[in-house]
């Protein structure tokens, strides 16, 4: 048992610790726990820990209790004879602390309202929680390396071009090393679908060719075996691989006999040399690094941008020194090379700006922002709470004012309860981040979670802890302090007068009540609409037409290794035959191999020129996607030719080169034009003809709608990736069985992954959007919720007061209509009102919405007026109940009451 | 000076756990003799009280690494405290003279 094992949770013992306070009984009793918390752990590690938890709790109670007890024993015995000499400091927190016995009592008293303002405020202080952990783990604290802030990532892009990360050609790249005196080491990585095979299934797992001081950089040491030695770089010795803790455990066993044997990766021995330390998977979920090496070719190539450098900076080196030196390097590069490197520029961030999904910040304060309105929506309900509170309490308050009680000791009680009020709502507050955490970081596939640095790092933390209780401070202050001002406004002769009569109870109390429901009405109302637009938006995506049929599409992918499947002709047969094959199964309508499948997380563009239309910029050539695939592909995803004919058996490698174009693409180049029978090329390669056009597809949500895209037969352009389409007359995942032994039937040491519906697909596909919706949708639910309890609230309580008034009313002849009239329309014109302002932010939130779902959703005036209209019935309906209560009063009754 | 009934019964514990008496073993002879539980909370403030009225005298021991490196807390009954536990047995049997063929069944 290790002791790492059976220590009791941190949270928990650092709670019972505060309130135990210093001394010997803390140290007893914490270690007492402690032991008993390692007995425990012995048979179930979870039971115990929640065993300590409930211990904790109870203790801190106790121990919390005593501590007051002994100090007021303590107080007691000491205070006595001083008391005339006593310190102005220990007045203050005498008082201090009589307020706050004080104030617990009075919230005890009232339990049924305290237990709604702390539910309020627990849901409001929840939200913002769940957001900041996320803020936290995501954007703050991305990397848990060692010295994360000394890490940075070099990039060598065009403007237009400053979000790519895969920026660096092998020849740039080496070049910077050459002058990277600001690093300690300057290292790379690139991309790597590595294949395993032997000692299990065939497997395709993510692996990354790193240079060989890649793990220096990072400051990762192996937990066993060691890292790559610098002469691993060279050819001849590169074939050796780190494993992934996870990979290691997974399939070899934990095996650690495994560390200097060999293993089949790519169609070639392996030899591995150390296994990553637990939990390391830099980047992207790597699970296998292999050295890259650098060929006289690979040397000399500027065009192909497809590495990635990391550098950790230099002893007493600034992140701004590393800017200035790679600048001046930079700057060479690009007169060294004009014809690669024109408008390229050196770019130096952090590890965690560099990496950061340039996605997540819109939709990250788009998410902040509205967790902030429901939070004021949850404050002004509160406030207006407190302050019917503080109209019961009018008497008391004017006595105490009265009889001499200072305004600011009786604002600070007030205030002080609001702050009691708002700290005991901080634990129900973080039960409702830590439930809607584990909700968020459960919902996410395993294979998007790679891409997100970070993501499984959310959790109720002491960071969080601190976090929510401070916002509960400020927030006790803003709910607390209206109400407390109004409070202590009390005239005995007024409190005196309401309290008698009734009728005109507290004028501005209520005029500051009404207020509050329109600001809440007007904060509600672009939550609603901002909630809106993203669950109409995900809706289209996940449901909307894509340009293909995906029910009753089965897809996977497979990367055809270098070591049997280098030459075209072997790609080409391996795809024809796998297609017969799978044609041939039970079931299978169509089927057909492509590069790139749609809605898959992976993309190839290639630059374009077309034929008699030259372009203006040659060092800049506009880039389509491309696309090669099998005749049936088309017919496949039922995408329908616009024009033309699709691709045929004839169209072979010694054939005339064609390419079917997407009507993206021949509205771009061909504007009025039938594009079919015209000529484009790719780089210097063979003229191809233009047979057809076919329908656009929807390959991604964020920029790849409707993209120009073009198809070649992939008989004149095979590829080793390879993504293949089951069209099925039925549930297409019942023959992913069939499917695999289709593809073992034809090469049996060939790995396949993602084996999936096409249905999931776009389900993971758009699954950032699915969180922008839910989340959204949440908290439009909230704030409508929260609003219509705020109306329900005012209007009850002004029915209450104006009893007395209504029934003199009756009696004088007003009928049920014309009392119901009366506060309908109260609630309408401050609803009306409310409504009026939100749509004001409405329009602001409206703009961030927009950034954060790309532009995808706009909004726009139905969208508004429609939910402003669900909005006013909510509220009407919320007032209508005490209307109707107050039409129902009987004038006897109503002038007898008080 | 009156003991509670509880603070009998701890006092006991201490006694017949002798040099080994500490909070866990204290808790759990308790809970084995008599067949109730006893929360921690109660124990650790009846502690605290015998403590205070010198029945019961504690002292720290080395940190240990079973319990995070933290000290055990053993305690012992002082003279005080075995003058208080004989009287209130004493006066126990005084009242139970007599009633034992009712009471006893």
């Amino acid at each position: 048992m290790t002791p790492s094992k059976s220590a009791p949770p941190r949270l928990a013992e650092r709670l019972l610790a505060t309130a135990l306070g210093d001394g010997d009984w803390s140290e007893t009793i914490l270690g007492d726990l402690y032991e008993e918390h390692a007995l425990r752990s012995n048979s179930s590690q979870s039971r115990a820990s929640s065993w300590y938890w409930r211990q904790a709790c109870r203790l801190s109670v106790g121990g919390i209790l005593a501590r007051v007890r002994r100090h007021r024993e303590s107080r007691l015995t000491r205070d006595l004879p001083s008391l005339p000499s006593r310190p102005p400091g220990d007045t203050l927190m005498r008082t201090l602390g009589l307020e706050s016995r004080y104030a617990v009592r009075s919230i005890l008293k009232r339990p049924a309202l305290s237990a709604i303002v702390v539910f309020t405020l627990a849901l409001g202080l929840g939200a913002n929680a769940s957001i900041f952990s996320m803020f936290d783990a995501l954007v703050l604290r991305p990397f848990t390396m060692k010295d994360v802030d000394r890490i940075t990532l070099v990039s060598f892009t065009t403007r237009d071009d400053e979000n790519r990360r895969e920026a660096l050609s092998p020849g740039n790249y080496l070049d910077l090393r050459k002058q990277s005196g600001a690093f300690e080491h300057l290292a790379a990585f690139q991309w790597w679908t590595a294949n395993l095979v032997g000692r299990d299934q065939p497997e395709t797992v993510q692996g990354f060719f790193v240079t060989t001081d890649f793990f220096a950089v990072l400051g990762v040491q192996p937990a066993a075996g060691r890292a790559f030695l610098p002469e691993e770089e060279t050819i001849g010795s590169e074939r050796r691989v780190v494993i992934g803790h996870g990979l290691w455990e997974r399939r070899f066993a934990s095996d650690p006999a495994i560390v200097g044997q060999s293993i089949g990766v790519d169609g070639e021995q392996y030899e591995v040399v150390g296994i990553a330390p637990p939990g390391f998977e830099f980047p992207m979920g790597a699970q296998v690094w292999a050295p890259m090496t650098f060929s006289a070719e690979a040397a000399a190539n500027r065009r192909s941008q497809y590495i990635t450098a990391i550098g950790r900076l230099a002893p007493g080196r600034t992140l701004d020194d590393a800017k200035a030196q790679m600048a001046v390097a930079g700057e060479q590069l690009v007169r060294d090379h004009p014809e690669t490197n024109r408008n390229r520029e050196v770019r130096v961030f952090t590890i965690g700006d560099g990496m950061m999904d340039i996605g997540l910040m819109p939709i990250l304060s788009m998410w902040q922002a509205s967790a902030f309105f429901v939070l004021l929506i949850a404050c002004a309900n509160v406030a207006s709470l407190l302050l019917a509170r503080g109209a019961e309490r009018n008497r008391e308050m004017a006595i105490r004012l009265a009889i001499g009680a200072s305004r600011g000791r009786v604002v600070r009680e007030l205030l002080l309860e609001s702050i009691v009020l708002a700290l005991i709502a901080v634990p129900a507050a973080l039960a409702v981040a830590w439930v809607s955490l584990k909700l968020v970081v459960g919902y996410m596939p395993a294979k998007i979670v790679k891409y997100v640095a970070g993501w499984n790092q959310m959790d109720v933390d002491v960071r969080l802890v601190g976090f929510t209780a401070g916002l509960a401070l400020l927030t006790a202050i803003v709910f607390g302090l209206v109400p407390a001002l109004q409070a202590s406004r009390s005239r005995m002769s007024e409190a005196l007068k309401d309290g008698a009569r009734g009728a005109t109870a507290g004028a501005s109390r209520l005029r500051l009540r009404r207020g509050l429901v329109v600001g809440e009405i007007a904060l509600a109302l672009p939550l609603l609409v901002a909630a809106t637009l993203s669950v109409l938006t995900v809706r289209q995506f996940l449901n909307g037409p894509q340009g293909f049929n995906p029910d009753g599409l089965l897809t996977m992918r497979l990367q055809l290794p270098d070591a049997r499947y280098k030459k075209p002709e072997t790609q080409s047969r391996f795809a024809h035959d796998v297609v017969e094959r799978l044609r041939a199964l039970p079931g299978v309508q169509t089927a057909a191999a492509i590069n790139v499948m749609p809605a898959s997380d992976n993309n190839w563009g290639r630059s374009i020129e077309i034929d008699g239309k030259p372009n203006p910029d040659p060092s800049n050539p506009p880039s389509v996607d491309y696309r090669a695939a099998t005749p049936d592909f088309l017919a496949a995803l039922q995408t329908p030719i616009k024009s033309g004919r699709t691709f045929t058996e004839l169209d072979r490698e010694d054939t005339q080169p064609v390419v079917i174009v997407n009507e993206a693409l021949a509205r771009k180049y061909w504007p009025n034009e039938n594009p079919v029978g015209k000529r484009m090329r790719i780089d210097k390669e063979p003229w191809m003809t233009v047979v057809g056009t076919c329908g656009d597809h929807i390959h991604g949500w964020f920029e790849r709608r409707n993209y120009p895209t073009l198809y070649r037969p992939f008989r004149q352009a095979p590829t080793q990736t390879m993504a293949l389409a089951v069209r099925t007359s039925g549930d297409s995942t019942a023959i992913a069985a069939a499917a695999r032994g289709a593809l073992r039937a034809v090469d049996p040491e060939q790995p396949v992954f993602d084996v999936q519906s096409m249905r999931q697909s776009l389900h993971d596909r758009t699954i950032g959007l699915q969180y922008i919706g839910g989340i959204m949708f949440v908290f439009g639910g909230l704030a409508l919720l929260l609003a219509v309890v705020g109306v329900y609230g005012v209007m009850a309580f002004m029915v209450a007061q104006r009893t007395h008034e209504i029934g003199v009313r009756m009696a004088l002849g007003a009928t049920r209509q014309d009392v119901l009239r009366l506060t309908v329309r109260q609630t309408g014109s401050l609803t009306a009102i409310g409504v009026a302002l939100g749509v004001v932010l409405s329009v602001l939130l409206g703009r961030m919405i927009e950034a954060a779902l790309f532009g995808l959703a706009s909004n726009d005036v139905r969208i508004t007026g429609g939910l402003a209209a669900v909005l006013i019935t909510a509220a009407l309906l919320a007032g209508y109940v005490p209307a109707r209560r107050a039409a129902s009063i009987e004038p006897t009754v109503a002038l007898r009451g008080e | 000076m009156n003991l509670g009934e509880f603070e009998q019964v701890v006092l006991l514990a201490v006694l017949r756990l002798g040099e080994h008496a500490y909070a866990i073993p204290i808790r759990e002879e308790i809970e084995q003799r008599t067949g109730r539980s006893v929360a921690r909370g109660a124990l650790y403030t009846a502690l605290e009280r015998l403590e205070g009225k010198h029945c019961l005298r504690s002292r720290m021991s080395d940190p240990l690494p079973e319990r995070g490196g933290r000290s055990r807390r053993y305690f012992a009954v002082t003279a005080t405290g075995m003058a208080a536990i004989r009287a209130s047995r004493r006066n126990l049997l005084k009242m139970w003279q007599g009633l034992e063929s009712r009471l006893e069944s």
